[in-house]
């Protein structure tokens, strides 16, 4: 079974997208903070990762995506960062064009609220590696 | 045109000088040695309206215009002592262009006449005349002096006139700069240079006032636009760090830095394009304003978006049915969404507080208030929940009152927002003390609690809007990141004050100091 780790400083919404995402069978671990999303990456090695962006500071999000991937066996892990915030609060990205993408380390950029069958999707296409295909 | 210009100063009483010649009688000199001729002169004149003073010769003469200037003198060409030519000379060096002089002679010809007028005289009259002759040369000298007077008041109104718009446009706060047809800069007022960081000087050109390319595109559009009048244009130039980038910006020491609103008018001489008038406006503050408030309003509806997405995520779960065969679960999700509602709805409350006040829409009515009472009525308000969580609330205010002048509205927002937070951020079981304290001219209020704390970090952002401590200890609460900011803002308004003391894991002790009543 595949493992997801959910990093949000909402506990209501990784309260939901957990039962649902449990619910369709994979194995959920979530982390409140930057710093106690770390700690699960390294310790639970998840095949995917769900990270929020604005949490203690406007671009959590971004400092933890690099702290992950820097971490051993973690480089090429999926990661999908889901944000409520708009597209413009004081900085702009641009996830679409690969130089963005290579400085975020993120492979997707969705918006709060993420549809269910939507961020499934997203999560089985990357957990199938066909996001290449795609 | 003189060269030289008196300072408007000097020139401003001289155009002040009530100079209507139509209204009091010109004042003539009459000079000749024959007393029948001078008394005759003088009857003549006065008759006609003219104010008239003799003199028997030149020395009295000239004595005579150092006492009163005439307006007109009538000068006997022959005399014994000084004689008309000399008393001609000295008037018209001494008392240029306010004494009229008429040279009276039995001389006539043409020869003398060119002589006197070299001398500087304005007419001739030949004896003998008649008493109209008299009149019609007087009448001739008075309006040359009324000409005279006319223009010197033109040429000073003129001089003072072009002094007051130089001067004026050197004091103006708006930086000016005028360009010629050539987009040549030839004026630039010191606020301008200010601006730009640069002096004027011949051969200065327009890039190098302005290396910005779209100001220079909109002085070509201006000046250079081929059909109708143009119009004005105007654009926002940041200089310094204001400047988008930063380091694009040149690092010129002690350069001005802020936004500039920089309007670009055609400058129409004689309904010809003429050049441009670039006028540079300082619009740091409203900008700094409106920055702030887009990034105000991008935070709220962040703030909006996150319950909402929390909420919608919730009912989209509960939606796929997945947990149709356990109620408890689905109700635990509602009751997710009651909570994140409830904040969401406390939310915009606080929102539409601040903007009412901002606005000045609330009018705030200040009353003779009780500290001891409103902030009693707070405790009991949240009874219920320090009760449910054992927390013991005690208020230590041994005086009988605490009077203060304030409005309600704002007295039960203070509190309210500090012992919601010493419960919301206390552990179970915990204490919650409110102390009012004498501090000399204001009462010290402590909301003290035996919560979480604050780490260093935490407690330079407390008062921040929308600033929320955020940590799986506080993951559950419901907040709207208003409360303190508004507390803060509010006390400013009646010259009080917050200030936080706190200790993780500790508590927190945030104390009011609030003018007494």
């Amino acid at each position: 079974m595949a493992r997801i780790l959910i990093v949000d400083d909402d506990t209501d919404l990784i309260e939901g997208q957990k039962a649902f995402l449990e619910k369709s069978g994979y194995v959920i671990e979530t982390a409140l903070s930057v710093e106690e999303g770390i700690e699960k990456a390294r310790a639970k090695a998840p095949d995917i990762i769900i990270a929020d962006l604005m949490m203690e500071h406007y671009d959590s999000g971004f400092v933890f995506c690099k702290k992950v991937r820097d971490l051993p066996g973690l480089g090429k892990v999926p990661i999908i960062m889901q944000t409520a915030a708009p597209r413009k609060v004081g900085f702009t990205f641009e996830a679409g064009a690969a130089p963005g993408r290579e400085w975020m380390k993120v492979d997707e950029v969705l918006t709060k609220p993420v549809p269910l069958e939507h961020l499934l999707g997203k999560i089985e296409q990357y957990l199938s590696g066909s996001k290449h295909n795609a | 045109m003189p060269e030289t210009r008196p300072a408007a100063s000097d020139q401003i009483p001289a155009m002040a000088e009530p100079a209507a010649p139509q209204r009091e009688s010109i004042r003539i000199l009459v000079i000749d040695d024959e007393e029948g001729m001078r008394e005759g002169m003088r009857r003549v004149l006065e008759r006609r309206g003219f104010s008239v003073r003799t003199a028997r010769d030149g020395e009295t003469a000239l004595r005579l215009l150092e006492e009163l200037p005439a307006d007109v003198a009538l000068v006997d060409l022959k005399m014994p002592g000084i004689d008309g030519f000399k008393v001609t000379e000295h008037i018209t060096r001494r008392f240029a262009g306010r004494t009229v002089v008429v040279i009276v002679s039995a001389l006539a010809t043409v020869e003398a006449a060119v002589e006197v007028t070299q001398h500087g005289a304005f007419d001739f009259l030949v004896k003998p005349f008649t008493p109209e002759d008299l009149v019609q040369v007087a009448n001739r000298a008075a309006q040359q002096w009324r000409l005279i007077r006319e223009r010197e008041r033109y040429l000073s109104e003129l001089a003072s006139e072009r002094n007051m718009s130089h001067q004026m446009i050197a004091s103006m706060h708006e930086g000016v700069i005028v360009l010629n047809i050539r987009k040549e800069p030839v004026l630039m007022n010191p606020r301008a240079e200010h601006f730009l960081g640069t002096h004027f000087r011949d051969g200065i050109t327009l890039p190098d006032l302005f290396p910005d390319l779209e100001v220079q595109a909109a002085i070509d559009a201006v000046v250079d636009e081929s059909k109708g009048r143009p119009e004005t244009r105007v654009l926002q130039l940041a200089l310094g760090d204001a400047e988008a980038g930063g380091a694009a910006a040149p690092a010129v020491t002690g350069a001005w830095e802020g936004m500039l609103s920089v309007s670009v008018s055609p400058l129409m001489l004689d309904g010809e394009r003429g050049g441009a008038i670039v006028i540079l406006t300082d619009v740091t503050e409203s900008w700094k304003a409106e920055q702030d408030k887009n990034r105000f309003v991008s935070m709220v509806a962040h703030e909006l978006k996150s319950p909402l997405s929390a909420i919608i995520n919730y009912i989209n779960v509960i939606l796929t049915g997945m947990f149709d065969d356990n109620p408890a679960k689905v109700r635990e999700m509602l009751e997710r969404c009651k909570v994140r509602g409830e904040a969401l709805l406390d939310l915009v409350r606080d929102l539409l507080y601040i903007n009412s006040r901002e606005v000045g829409k609330v009018e705030r009515s200040i009353e003779d208030l009780d500290l001891k009472a409103a902030i009693s009525s707070q405790l009991e308000f949240f009874k219920v929940q320090t009760e449910k969580r054992r927390i013991v609330a005690a208020l230590d205010a041994p005086l009988e009152r605490y009077p203060v002048r304030a409005d309600r509205g704002d007295m039960d927002r203070i509190f309210m927002n500090l012992i919601s937070n010493g419960i919301k951020y206390n552990r179970d079981r915990g204490s919650l003390t409110v102390r009012i304290a004498d501090a000399g001219e204001a009462w010290e209020i402590t909301v003290r609690d035996t919560g979480i704390g604050l780490s260093e970090a935490e407690l330079s952002r407390i008062f921040h809007e929308f600033y929320r401590v955020k940590s799986p200890k506080t993951s559950g609460i419901a907040g709207t990141g208003l409360g303190l900011a508004t507390v803060k803002r509010v006390l400013g308004e009646y010259n009080g004050r917050i200030t936080v003391h706190s200790k993780p894991d500790a508590g927190s002790a945030f104390t009011v100091i609030f003018p007494k009543g």
